[in-house]
């Protein structure tokens, strides 16, 4: 049971919106309660994101695309910076772990290219980092990568001074346990 | 009504309220307790009320937003909104 008067916490780029779309009351609950932690690295992939479906949708749908780009925005919450202390965080993530842990996503005729593979597992190292540095236990929805730098933190101790251990909530612990 | 300020608090206003028997006996016995007015609890009541309440409203406007900021959208966009970005492998 992950109660939501207990956070604050740090939202992942994928827990945000899995927690937006599934309508889930826990998430109204820790809304009255806490503002929304997420790292400058979420809205940079989210305002990446929404720019990339404007590029690309047609003329007729562009300004409901730029209406939800809008409405993201007017919603943020606490942004935590990518600043000195995180960089260095995920600088030695990184060294530890250069490799991403799962292959390029695939779907039917579509795939992730090796490039964006790597700079999607460099931006979980430094929302992980930003989420050691605050001390904000990290909702994600990516066992696979997130648990793979937990355990990277835990192994070298020393790389990681006065920080840690990496705290993680899957989101869908969250879903299991509203009420 | 009347108005009046008291030094180093907020502006304050006389008025007339119907309270349930209930409420009030209970906030005449914390006054009792706290050996304060029965002013003081009523108002450090109504604004923890207030306080609760703005926070519903500003959980709701997040929530709304939110709903906005990600509705209608496909599960192929839904993924590049979250930095997942699929291509057509022809293209690659």
């Amino acid at each position: 049971m992950v109660d939501p008067a207990s956070g604050p916490f740090l939202f992942d780029t994928g827990a945000e919106s899995w927690l937006a779309r599934t309508q889930s009351n826990w998430m109204r609950q820790y809304l009255s309660r806490h503002q929304l932690h997420v790292s400058a690295v979420t809205v940079l992939e989210r305002s990446r994101g929404y720019s990339l479906l404007y590029s690309r949708a047609p003329d007729s749908r562009k300004e409901s695309i730029e209406a939800r780009r809008v409405a993201y925005l007017s919603l943020l919450g606490r942004v935590w910076p990518l600043d000195a202390a995180v960089a260095v965080v995920a600088g030695e993530i990184m060294v530890l772990l250069p490799d991403p842990p799962t292959p390029p996503r695939r779907s039917h005729h579509l795939a992730e290219s090796r490039a964006e593979r790597l700079s999607r597992w460099r931006f979980d190292a430094m929302i992980a980092a930003t989420a050691l540095v605050a001390t904000l236990p990290l909702i994600h929805n990516n066992v696979v990568d997130f648990e793979a730098i937990r355990g990277a933190i835990e192994r070298a101790p020393g790389r990681f001074p006065n920080l840690g251990p990496l705290q993680l909530i899957r989101c869908q612990l969250l879903r299991e346990t509203v009420h | 009504m009347s108005t009046r300020h008291r030094e180093g608090g907020s502006k304050k206003r006389r008025t007339t309220l119907t309270l349930p028997v209930e409420s009030l006996t209970q906030a005449e016995r914390i006054a009792r307790a706290r050996k304060v007015n029965l002013s003081t609890v009523i108002s450090e009541a109504i604004a923890e009320g207030l306080r609760t309440h703005s926070a519903l409203e500003r959980s709701e406007q997040v929530f709304n937003a939110y709903k906005k900021a990600f509705s209608g959208l496909t599960d192929h966009e839904m993924a590049i909104l979250d930095g997942i970005i699929l291509e057509p492998a022809s293209r690659r």
